[in-house]
């Protein structure tokens, strides 16, 4: 069972007004206390290396939109993948699109590292008991 | 007669052969003749050659195998060969291996060979013409594939925006919250509007023939400035321009008001919002053979890793998340089908300069 002053909500998307919707959302189902946004996936992968220590006694749920310009989405995931495993492993990651591009979501689908691809605007409910999945794993 | 464009290449051990077909051909073809393998190909890498005739009895290698040797690095040539004997073999292996247009035996008749060569070329002609017209498409497929992609993420993403926006104020029971949602689905549906008078402006610049009016310059950066006034933050940037008129100028206006509308919409979008003393400056001198026109701002500038791809397709730089990916892209696309060019220089945090060079068409 996750604890709910343990889990993390780390939210990456260029676009400011999803952002700000998919935040309140996540606070409205009452899931943690600790949300974070970066509006780049610089700033999201700068924010893990500088808070690695904190971050890895948690866990650590990422919801990370595939279009962003300057790093897609995927990129990203390359990035974050060279990250230490003790560190990556307490994270789990999210893939939201607002495409219903098929390739896409193959492609997301495909990767170790990504649970599911979301579409966006964000359903928490549904969020809710994909943690619980993982809480139970 | 005039002399055809056709450039043949003829290689023979025997110089006489070599000879008769120079004084047979040389009013009205290119004629290159040679008897070494060697020197063919320095001929073929030389100039471009249409057809190439070769013997197929040589000493030292033979018809087959030296079309064989350059089919690899001159695919386009049109290949014959010639044989003094039939030789069915020789014939099996010309069009397997050397892949050759025509067999043909000597003695030639002159009327034979006269007629092959103008079939051949006609046959290079009919093939070069399929190759442009394949490679257009090609490039027209992946043009259109993007686009699909692009526009099938940027048209849905601010609607699912929208549709975020209504779910939580649903969820909202405070009513003070509701004019921050509006607020928010405004700018949304900006964005989306932007993106498709942007898909429309891309269609009008790909289709429309060229018209060409006298250009008011001072005329046509009003209307840009007075278009782009209900922009968001347009009333705080001090609008310039520097406008020259010295002759008259001719261009095809539509697509010039697309240049011009792109460039300054950019201008006013990527402003520094801290800073007090934003400006976007429209130059244009013109003369008798182009005008140059500078679109400038100190706005928050690209940074180097961005600067090479703007003009790209799609491409979004990262600082900022409002634009499209397809306004620079259109303004590259118009300014080439304008006959002029386009550069851009920036310093990040500072501005951003586009210089345009357009052909005067009067």
């Amino acid at each position: 069972m996750i604890v709910r002053e343990h889990l993390n909500i780390l939210l990456v998307d260029d676009n400011d007004i999803d952002i700000a919707v998919n935040t309140k959302l996540l606070k409205l189902a009452d899931l943690t206390d600790h949300i974070f946004s970066f509006s780049s996936c610089r700033l999201f992968l700068k924010y893990i290396t500088d808070n690695a220590d904190g971050l890895r006694t948690k866990t650590n749920l990422i919801l990370l939109d595939i279009m962003m310009p300057g790093m897609y989405g995927f990129e990203c995931l390359n990035e974050f993948a060279k990250m230490p495993d003790d560190l990556t492993s307490s994270f789990h990651i999210f893939m939201l699109s607002s495409s219903i591009d098929r390739n896409d979501i193959k492609r997301a689908e495909q990767s170790k590292q990504v649970l599911k691809v979301l579409e966006k605007p964000l359903d928490v409910y549904h969020l809710k008991r994909l943690i619980e999945e993982i809480s139970i794993q | 007669m005039n002399k055809s464009p056709v450039r043949i290449l003829y290689l023979d051990d025997e110089e006489q052969n070599l000879i008769a077909f120079h004084a047979l051909f040389r009013r009205d073809y290119e004629v290159f003749t040679t008897t070494s393998a060697t020197e063919a190909v320095q001929i073929l890498n030389q100039c471009e050659i249409h057809i190439i005739f070769s013997d197929q009895k040589m000493p030292d290698l033979s018809g087959v195998e030296f079309f064989e040797m350059i089919v690899t690095d001159f695919p386009e040539p049109i290949r014959i060969l010639l044989t003094g004997y039939a030789d069915i073999e020789a014939v099996i292996d010309a069009i397997n291996k050397g892949q050759v247009y025509r067999y043909l035996t000597k003695p030639w008749i002159e009327n034979e060979l006269r007629i092959t060569i103008e079939d051949a070329y006609e046959v290079l002609q009919t093939r070069r013409q399929v190759n442009d017209k394949q490679q257009a498409l090609e490039k027209a497929y992946s043009e259109l594939e993007k686009f699909v992609y692009s526009a099938s993420h940027d048209l849905r993403a601010p609607l699912v925006s929208i549709k975020g926006i209504l779910k939580l104020s649903k969820l909202e029971n405070d009513p003070a919250k509701h004019t921050e949602y509006f607020n928010m689905i405004e700018q949304s549906v900006q964005k989306l509007d932007s993106f498709v008078q942007n898909i429309i402006h891309y269609y009008q610049n790909g289709k429309k023939e060229e018209i060409l009016t006298a250009i008011n310059f001072s005329q046509l950066a009003d209307d840009v400035f007075a278009t782009l006034a209900h922009y968001d933050g347009a009333e705080r940037i001090n609008l310039r321009k520097e406008i020259e008129p010295q002759t008259p100028f001719m261009a095809d206006e539509l697509r010039l008001r697309i240049v011009l509308n792109n460039l300054v919409s950019n201008a006013l979008k990527f402003q520094n919002p801290k800073d007090e003393d934003s400006f976007v400056l429209l130059s244009i001198h013109n003369t008798v053979e182009k005008a140059v026109i500078k679109v400038a701002d100190n706005g928050i500038g690209i940074s180097p890793d961005d600067l090479p791809h703007v003009f790209d397709m799609f491409y979004r730089t990262s600082q900022k998340n409002i634009g499209t990916g397809i306004g620079l892209y259109i303004v590259k696309e118009a300014v080439e089908k304008l006959g002029g060019k386009i550069t851009v220089t920036s310093d990040l945090d500072n501005g951003t300069c586009f210089l345009l060079e357009i052909p005067n068409k009067s």
